[in-house]
């Protein structure tokens, strides 16, 4: 029999390998394109100019980007009483600041977080949420979300769809590179069997980064989305709500119209359902075993 | 080697200055939630007079409601001056009874039902209730923490150096018939619907 804290503290030790190894493939994968490639200098700087704006912009303003992609309106004290209400004692008890919460009008059952750390954080429901969930079981759902933050997985994920964006940007402009010219310093730097297999390596990788970075990024969010479920339940002590809320979501045909691919990994539940989407793409464990693993905890 | 001496002392200063910051903001974070209790059982206390007054007119002849919620209020006013464990243990058992018995009147009253201010005012009662609740255990936890911090190595060594004591966070009364359960208690209960 798992205890919650037990299940908090391993899971932490996971999710930080996966990171791990995550940052460890992209440097390797960088370092190998840009070798293979034989790109010069002015390549570099603009690629860094790029992605350093891109980063800061998605750090700052990556959670008003979010929103705005999905279509969320501010959500007040006397419309969403519950919602608000259930945000400010959780997050009382998280003793982290109450984040800004918003809706989205949909029919369907979900709920997301994001933003960079707990001060600047949202938490966003559906309206078909708040509609079908009863009071305790929309406690569990804000409490997995809140977690999120606490754990900075919102800033996390932010920053990985970031990386893995520009990443296969990067990787387009090296093929191009390669085709129109890049080849030219090449017979300064010999052509030994070495060379030709960095260049057959980089190539692969050139093809292969963008679907390898997007499974360990997903591998990164299930990974989550377990140690999410236990820190939640660690804060309301209460399991069964959690598998209440998530019998409830599984069980609802509605299909997220307003979600996009981009924010898939923010949601509580993968928007996507329905769709019919591999399990090794999925970005959320199936709802079977995070129920399985929340019974352990009852 | 007197480098190695350096680093180690260096080192021993540093985890000693993190444990007393460590230790000085739990203090901050216990003092704040003992503060959060008394606002939230305050908020109760001026909740439940407005309860009474919308309810009034629909529940002439509902005395037992009625001497619940007086009842209800004392124990809550009594708990906020105190701030005494067991004082807020009998506030938070007397808001949950009237609580339910409300719940049941408001179902089988479809006059009571219609009336929003009722259930505004509940739903809000039951808010500062959770509320209570959280803070409850945000002192616990946090004193827990506090607790194990300074009996624990290498915390026990430095405890008593910077005066640190243990924190009394909610002590639930000890001996009496607080943590004593009496066979009936552990029957399960019955449920009757007629």
């Amino acid at each position: 029999m798992v205890n919650v804290y037990e299940n908090v503290s391993e899971n932490k030790f996971k999710s930080t390998l996966t990171v791990g190894l995550f940052i460890g493939f992209i440097t390797v994968a960088v370092y190998l394109i840009s070798y293979s490639f034989n790109l010069d200098s002015s390549f570099l700087v603009i690629a860094l100019i790029f992605s350093l704006t891109m980063s800061g912009a998605t750090y700052f303003w990556g959670d008003k980007m979010v929103l705005a992609l999905n279509g969320a309106k501010p959500a007040k004290r006397e419309d969403y009483f519950d919602f608000y209400t259930v945000t400010q004692n959780l997050s009382m008890a998280d003793q982290i600041p109450m984040p800004k919460i918003y809706v989205i009008d949909s029919p369907a059952l979900n709920a997301f977080a994001t933003g960079r750390d707990p001060h600047h954080a949202v938490v966003c429901a559906t309206t078909g949420l708040l509609r079908k969930l009863n009071r305790s079981e929309l406690e569990a759902v804000i409490a997995h979300e809140l977690s999120h933050v606490k754990n900075f997985d919102t800033r996390l994920l932010m920053m990985v769809s970031l990386l893995i964006g520009s990443l296969s940007i990067l990787t387009n402009i090296a093929i191009q590179n390669s085709f129109f010219g890049g080849r030219r310093g090449r017979d300064s730097r010999g052509e030994g069997n070495l060379g030709a297999v960095m260049m057959i390596l980089g190539l692969l990788l050139a093809v292969f980064a963008p679907f390898i970075a997007k499974l360990i990024q997903l591998a990164v969010s299930r990974r989550r989305e377990y140690l999410a479920d236990a820190s939640g339940v660690k804060l309301t002590r209460q399991p069964q709500s959690l598998i209440d809320a998530l019998q409830k979501i599984s069980g609802d045909p509605n299909i997220l119209s307003e979600a996009s691919p981009a924010t898939a990994s923010l949601y509580i539940n993968n928007p996507f359902k329905g769709k019919s989407l591999s399990s090794l793409f999925s970005t959320h464990p199936p709802i079977e075993d995070r129920i399985r693993v929340l019974k352990n905890m009852l | 080697m007197i480098y190695i001496v350096l680093a180690i002392i260096v080192g021993v200063v540093f985890y000693i200055l993190g444990f007393y910051n460590k230790l000085k903001t739990l203090e901050v974070q216990i003092q704040a939630s003992l503060q959060e209790i008394g606002n939230q059982l305050k908020r109760q206390a001026n909740l439940i007079p407005n309860l009474v007054d919308s309810v009034k007119g629909y529940l002439k002849h509902e005395k037992d409601i009625f001497k619940m919620l007086t009842d209800a209020r004392t124990k809550v006013d009594q708990a906020a001056q105190s701030r005494r464990p067991e004082k807020i243990d009998q506030a938070q058992d007397a808001v949950s009874k009237v609580l339910s018995s409300l719940q049941i009147l408001v179902e089988s009253n479809p006059q009571i039902q219609a009336s929003s201010l009722v259930s505004n005012l509940m739903n809000e009662l039951r808010d500062t209730a959770d509320k209570l609740m959280y803070a409850r255990r945000t002192l616990i936890d946090l004193s827990a923490e506090y607790n194990t911090a300074i009996i624990t190595i290498p915390g026990v060594w430095f405890a008593s150096l910077f005066g640190f004591k243990p924190q009394k966070g909610l002590v639930i009364p000890t001996g009496g018939t607080f943590n004593e359960v009496t066979p009936p208690e552990t029957e399960n209960p019955k449920v009757k619907l007629d």
